[in-house]
C-alpha cells in the first residue's frame, strides 16, 4: 500500500516535470501561430485559432535564415570535423604513448577546459584578424578545433583498449599510425558519436564568439540570425514572428536529439564517471 | 613485455590538437594578461598600444559596476548551483530508483531544452516573463498572486535569469548524477535494506557520501558554465535594471567592442580567471574526501 | 586571399574592357547601416537606380542591428573589405576621427554639406572645423502624452512647468493597493539614450547642463534639480514606476508597451518612435500628442535634446572607393535623387517618421512633418541643443544612465549620485582630453 502510494506521487511529480520542462517550448510553437490579434489580446491567449504559417513566412524573409542554416552546418561541421581528428590523435597519444612529461602535459591540456572564452575573446580576434580570416566561416571554426574536452573524452576511452592488441601490431612491424587507424579507430564508434553529437550541438549553439567575428547578414549563423530577427521587431505583433524564428533554430538539435539522445546522455555519463 | 622507444609519433600526433590549443588558448591567455597592461581601442594595430602597468586593475578596484558585475556572476553561479544541486540530485533518484515506467521518456524531457540554443531559451523566456502579455503572470493570477516585474524589476531580473538557466541545464546534470549513481555498488543498498534502514536514511547515509566525486564534479562544472553567462544578458536586459544583472562577460564585451577600452576589459576578463581559478580550488578543497581520494 | 583574388579579377576586367576600347574599371563599395529590412529595401531602391546611371559602381548594403552597429565598425574598420561608408550616430565621431578611421570630405562635398544643412548639424558632422560626412537624420526629444487619459482625468492641456506636470501626473496615477497600474508619467531604463536623453532635456529646460567644455557640471543647482525631480516623482509622489520604463535590446519593448496601452499617461521621448507607436497602437495612436518639455523653475524656455546620424567613408578603403563612396553619398542626399524635390535620403527617413535634416527636403517633406505627432518635434527644432559631441561619449552616457538608474531604483541618493557621477565623468574627460 505504502508503496502504491510512493509510486503515485512518483508518476505526479513526473507529470509535474514534464509540464515545467516542455510549456515553455509549447509557447514558443503555439506563440509562433497566433495571429497579431491573437498576440495583443489581454489576457494573453494560448492557443491559436488556427495554424498559420505566415509568421514562418515572414522570418524567411527579415532574415536570411536558409542562408544562415548552410553557415551553421558548415562551422558546426567543419569544426566537429576537426576537433574528432585532432581529438584522435592526441588522445592516442595521452593514453598508449610514453613520453616524459606526457602526464604533466595532459594535466596542462586538460586545464584548458576551465577557462571561459570570454577570457581570450579580445586577442582571439586580433589573430583571426591578422590572419585575414575575419568575417569568416574559417575563422569562426578555427578556434573551435582546438578543444581539450574532445582530447580528454576520446582519451578516457582509448585507455580502455587492451594494449595487447597494439604490443602485437607493433611486433609486427606496424607504425603508431597504422596502430591508430587500423586498431584503434574503429574501435572508437561510441566515443566518436559522443562527442559528433556534443561539438556539433556546442558550435551550432554558440553565440559570442560567432557573434565577434561574423558581421555581414550572409555570413551568419542560424543563432546569430535569429538575433537579427528579434532586432527588427519592435512591436508585441510580431512575437509570432520572433518565435517562429525561435522554433527555426531550435529544430535541427531537436531532431539531432531525438535519433541520437542515447549517444548523447552515453558520452556525459562517460565522462562523468571518471570524475 | 612494454618497449619505450623515441619516436616521432607523439610529437606527429599531438601537434596539431595541443598547437592549436598553444594558438588558440595559451597565446590569447598570454595576450589578454598583456593587453591588460596597456590602453588599446582596437582601432590600432597591437604594436601601437599605450603601456599603463598596472592602471587598469587600479581603476577597477574604484569601478562599481564591475564590482557589481563582479558580485552578480559569482551570485548567479551560486544560485544555479544551489538550485540544480538538489534538483538533479532528486530527479537523477527519480530516473535511477523510481518506481515509475517511462523512465527514458522523462530523461528525453528533462534533457531536451538542453540541446537548445541559449539564445533562442531566452527570448522565449522573455516572453514567458513579460509583464502584460507572457503567460506566467496570468497563470500567478489564477492564484491570486499579483503580476510581477521579473526582468523589469531591480530584485528580481537575476532570479529570472537563473530560473532559465536551471531550466536550461537541469537535464546535464541529472545525467551526470544518475552516472554517478549507477556506481554505487548494490550490495551498500542491500546491506543497509537488511539492517532496517528507511528509504531517507539510505539516502542520507549512504547515496550521498558515495556521490561525493559527482557532486564536487557538478559544482564545478556548473561553476565554469554558469561564470560565462552572456547570451541571456545581451539579448535581454543588456546589464539592467540598474546594474542588477551585469555580468563581467557582457561588461567585457561592452568594454571592448563598444567602448573600446579593450586594456580594461582585458583586465576585467584576467579577473575573472582568476576568480574562477580560486573558487574551484576552494571548492575541491571544501569537498575533499578526507580519506584523500579526490 | 579575397582581396588578392578580387584585384586579380579586376585587372583582368580592365584589361579585357581595354582591349574592347572603352576604359573604366569597376569599383565596389559597401554600405554598413542598422536600418530594418524595410527601410533596407528603399534604400537597395535607390541603389540600383543609382548604379544603373553610373555602371562603374557596384555598391553593396550589410545591414547590421543597431545594438551591433557600433561594434561592428570597430572589429571591421580596419580590415580591408570593411564597410566603405558607414551610417553612425554622431557621437562615435570624434574617437573615429582620433583613430583615423573617418575621411575627411573632400573639398567639393564639404562644400555641399555647409550650403544645404542648418548651421547645428554641420557641427554634428564636424571635428575641428573639418567636415567629415553627410547629417542624414535628426532626432529630438518631446513629452508624449495620450489625450483619452487626459481627457478622463479632466485635464485641458499637456504640462508646460514642472508644477503642472506633477499635478497632472498626480490626477493621471491610478493604483491597486500600493501597486501602481497607471503611473501618470514614465522613466525609461536599460538603454543609455532613453535615461540621459529624457533627463538631459529636462536639464536643459531648466537651464542647466552637464557640462561646461571638458568639465562636468552635474553639481550645478539647476542639474541636480532635475535628478530631485526624478527622486520626487518616484518615491514622494509617487506617480512614476520604474519597472514599467524597461527597454530591450532593440530599444523598445515594455516601456513603449506600457504607453501604448494606456498604462504611462505621459512619456519623454524621440520622435524616431513614431513607427514603433504606429505598430503597436493601430487606431488608437490618435490618441497621441506630442508637446513641448515642460519648463523648470530655473528655465525661461523649453530644451530639447538632439541628435543627429551621418554616414561617414572610411579611410582606409582604396582612393577608388572613397571617391565612388562619396560621389554616391552626394548623389543620395542630394535633390534629384528622391521625389519632388526630395533626395532619396530624404524620402527613406520620411518613410520611418524621422526628420530629415537637409534644408531642401525639409521643405519637400512639409506635409508628412505637420502631421498632428511630428508637429511637436519639428516646431521645437529650432530651440533644441545638440548632445554634446565629445570624446568618451559613449562611456559618459553609460555612466550617467548607471547613475541615473540607481537613482530610479532607490539604490542611492541624489547626492551621491551627483558626486560620483560627476567624478566619473571628470575622470573619462580628463583620459581623452
Amino acid at each position: 500500500m505504502q508503496r502504491r502510494l510512493l509510486m503515485a506521487v512518483q508518476y505526479l511529480v513526473y507529470a509535474l516535470i514534464v509540464v515545467l520542462m516542455l510549456f515553455p517550448l509549447f509557447w514558443m510553437v503555439a506563440s509562433s501561430f497566433k495571429t497579431p490579434q491573437e498576440l495583443q489580446a489581454l489576457p494573453p491567449v494560448w492557443l491559436p485559432s488556427s495554424i498559420d504559417f505566415s509568421a514562418y513566412a515572414r522570418a524567411f524573409s527579415t532574415v536570411p535564415f536558409a542562408r544562415s542554416f548552410l553557415n551553421s552546418f558548415v562551422i558546426a561541421g567543419g569544426s566537429t570535423l576537426g576537433i574528432l581528428i585532432t581529438s584522435i590523435m592526441a588522445g592516442y597519444v595521452f593514453a598508449k604513448l610514453h613520453f616524459r612529461g606526457r602526464n604533466q602535459l595532459f594535466a596542462l591540456v586538460l586545464s584548458t577546459m576551465f577557462l571561459p572564452p570570454i577570457v581570450m575573446l579580445v586577442p582571439l580576434y586580433k589573430i583571426v584578424q591578422s590572419l585575414g580570416l575575419v568575417d569568416t566561416l574559417a575563422g569562426v571554426m578555427l578556434p573551435n578545433i582546438a578543444n581539450a574536452f574532445g582530447i580528454f573524452l576520446m582519451r578516457q576511452f582509448i585507455a580502455g583498449i587492451p594494449d595487447e592488441l597494439l604490443e602485437s601490431a607493433r611486433l609486427d612491424g606496424a607504425s603508431e599510425w597504422t596502430n591508430l587507424w587500423r586498431i584503434v579507430f574503429p574501435l572508437l564508434g561510441p566515443a566518436i558519436a559522443a562527442l559528433v553529437v556534443f561539438a556539433f550541438t556546442f558550435h551550432w549553439n554558440s553565440f559570442l564568439w560567432p557573434l565577434t567575428v561574423l558581421q555581414s547578414p550572409d555570413q551568419q549563423t542560424v543563432v546569430l540570425a535569429l538575433n537579427r530577427l528579434v532586432s527588427y521587431t519592435s512591436a508585441i505583433k510580431f512575437q509570432n514572428v520572433v518565435m517562429a524564428g525561435a522554433v527555426i533554430s531550435v529544430l535541427p538539435n531537436v531532431l539531432l536529439f531525438v535519433f541520437l539522445q542515447r549517444y548523447f546522455i552515453a558520452g556525459i555519463a562517460h565522462t562523468g564517471s571518471k570524475g | 613485455m612494454t618497449r619505450r622507444r623515441t619516436t616521432p609519433w607523439p610529437l606527429i600526433l599531438l601537434s596539431p590538437g595541443v598547437g592549436l590549443l598553444v594558438l588558440f588558448v595559451l597565446l590569447p591567455i598570454l595576450l589578454t594578461a598583456w593587453i591588460s597592461l596597456h590602453t588599446w581601442s582596437m582601432y590600432t594595430p597591437l604594436s601601437q598600444m599605450d603601456y599603463v602597468g598596472l592602471a587598469n586593475y587600479r581603476g577597477l578596484l574604484n569601478d562599481r559596476t564591475f564590482i557589481r558585475g563582479l558580485w552578480n556572476t559569482l551570485a548567479y553561479s551560486g544560485l544555479s548551483i544551489t538550485l540544480i544541486l538538489p534538483l538533479a540530485f532528486f530527479v537523477g533518484q527519480l530516473l535511477y530508483r523510481g518506481l515509475i515506467r517511462g523512465k527514458s521518456t522523462l530523461r528525453a524531457v528533462v534533457f531536451l531544452p538542453y540541446m537548445i540554443p541559449t539564445i533562442a531559451v531566452a527570448i522565449i523566456w522573455g516572453y514567458l516573463y513579460a509583464p502584460l502579455y507572457g503567460p506566467l503572470n496570468q497563470v500567478l493570477g489564477w492564484f491570486g498572486i499579483a503580476p510581477r516585474a521579473w526582468l523589469g524589476s531591480v530584485d528580481q531580473a537575476m532570479i529570472s535569469l537563473v530560473i532559465f538557466n536551471v531550466w536550461q541545464t537541469l537535464g546535464y546534470y541529472t545525467v551526470l548524477m544518475v552516472a554517478g549513481l549507477t556506481q554505487i555498488p548494490a550490495v551498500y543498498f542491500e546491506a543497509a535494506v537488511i539492517d532496517g534502514a528507511n528509504g531517507w536514511q539510505q539516502t542520507w547515509r549512504i547515496t550521498l557520501p558515495l556521490l561525493r566525486r559527482t557532486l564536487l564534479f557538478v559544482v564545478v562544472i556548473a561553476m565554469i558554465n554558469s561564470v560565462q553567462v552572456f547570451d541571456p544578458v545581451y539579448v535581454l536586459t543588456q546589464g539592467g535594471p540598474a546594474s542588477a544583472t551585469t555580468v563581467l562577460s557582457y561588461q567585457v564585451y561592452k568594454n571592448a567592442f563598444e567602448f573600446g577600452l579593450a586594456g580594461k576589459a582585458s583586465s576585467m576578463a584576467f579577473v575573472l580567471f582568476l576568480v574562477l581559478v580560486v573558487a574551484v580550488a576552494a571548492v575541491m578543497r571544501l569537498l575533499r574526501d578526507p580519506t584523500g581520494e579526490s | 586571399m579575397r582581396s588578392k583574388l578580387s584585384s586579380l579579377a579586376r585587372v583582368v576586367v580592365g584589361a579585357a574592357v581595354l582591349a574592347l576600347g572603352a576604359a573604366y574599371a569597376q569599383v565596389t563599395i559597401s554600405y554598413l547601416t542598422h536600418w530594418p529590412p524595410e527601410t533596407v529595401d528603399l534604400l537597395s531602391a535607390a541603389i540600383d537606380k543609382y548604379e544603373a546611371a553610373n555602371p562603374g559602381v557596384k555598391i553593396e548594403v550589410r545591414a547590421v542591428p543597431f545594438g551591433n552597429l557600433l561594434s561592428t565598425l570597430r572589429s571591421q574598420a580596419t580590415s580591408p573589405n570593411g564597410p566603405t561608408i558607414t551610417g553612425i550616430y554622431e557621437l562615435w565621431l570624434p574617437e573615429l576621427v582620433k583613430s583615423g578611421i573617418a575621411d575627411a570630405a573632400p573639398d567639393a562635398y564639404s562644400a555641399d554639406v555647409l550650403a544645404n544643412w542648418p548651421a547645428g548639424l554641420v557641427g554634428s558632422v564636424s571635428s575641428d572645423g573639418t567636415v567629415y560626412g553627410y547629417p542624414n537624420e535628426v532626432n529630438l526629444y518631446a513629452l508624449n502624452y495620450n489625450k483619452r487619459l487626459f481627457a478622463e482625468a479632466g485635464i485641458d492641456g499637456p504640462p508646460t512647468t514642472w508644477e503642472e506636470l506633477i499635478a497632472d501626473a498626480k490626477k493621471l496615477t491610478k493604483r491597486q493597493g500600493n501597486t501602481i497600474v497607471q503611473q501618470g508619467f514614465g522613466l525609461i531604463n536599460s538603454w543609455p539614450a532613453g535615461v540621459v536623453h529624457p533627463w538631459l532635456s529636462f536639464v536643459y529646460s531648466n537651464g542647466g547642463k552637464f557640462l561646461d567644455g571638458t568639465t562636468a557640471t552635474l553639481d550645478s543647482p539647476a542639474t541636480e534639480a532635475v535628478t530631485e525631480l526624478y527622486h520626487q516623482l518616484i518615491f514622494d509622489d509617487k506617480v512614476t514606476d520604474p519597472a514599467m520604463g524597461t527597454a530591450n535590446a532593440s530599444t523598445t519593448g515594455p516601456y513603449l508597451q506600457n504607453f501604448a496601452n494606456g498604462q504611462t499617461a505621459m512619456i519623454v521621448m524621440a520622435n524616431w518612435w513614431q513607427s514603433a507607436l504606429r505598430d503597436s497602437m493601430g487606431d488608437a495612436f490618435d490618441d497621441i500628442a506630442t508637446a513641448p518639455i515642460p519648463v523648470g523653475p530655473n528655465g525661461t524656455d523649453p530644451h530639447p535634446v538632439s541628435y543627429a546620424w551621418l554616414t561617414m567613408v572610411n579611410s582606409h578603403a582604396t582612393a577608388e572607393q572613397r571617391a565612388a563612396a562619396w560621389a554616391f553619398l552626394e548623389w543620395l542626399d542630394g535633390p534629384t535623387s528622391g521625389e519632388n524635390g526630395s533626395s532619396a535620403m530624404g524620402d527613406i527617413l520620411s518613410s520611418m517618421g524621422i526628420i530629415p535634416s537637409r534644408n531642401s527636403d525639409v521643405a519637400a517633406h512639409s506635409d508628412e512633418l505637420s502631421s498632428p505627432f511630428l508637429q511637436g518635434y519639428v516646431s521645437q527644432l529650432s530651440n533644441a541643443i545638440p548632445f554634446p559631441t565629445i570624446l568618451g561619449g559613449e562611456e559618459i552616457s553609460n555612466a550617467l544612465q548607471q547613475w541615473l538608474e540607481r537613482v530610479e531604483f532607490g539604490q542611492s541618493s541624489v547626492a551621491d549620485m551627483t558626486k560620483n557621477a560627476n567624478k566619473e565623468i571628470d575622470e573619462i574627460l580628463e583620459r581623452n582630453y
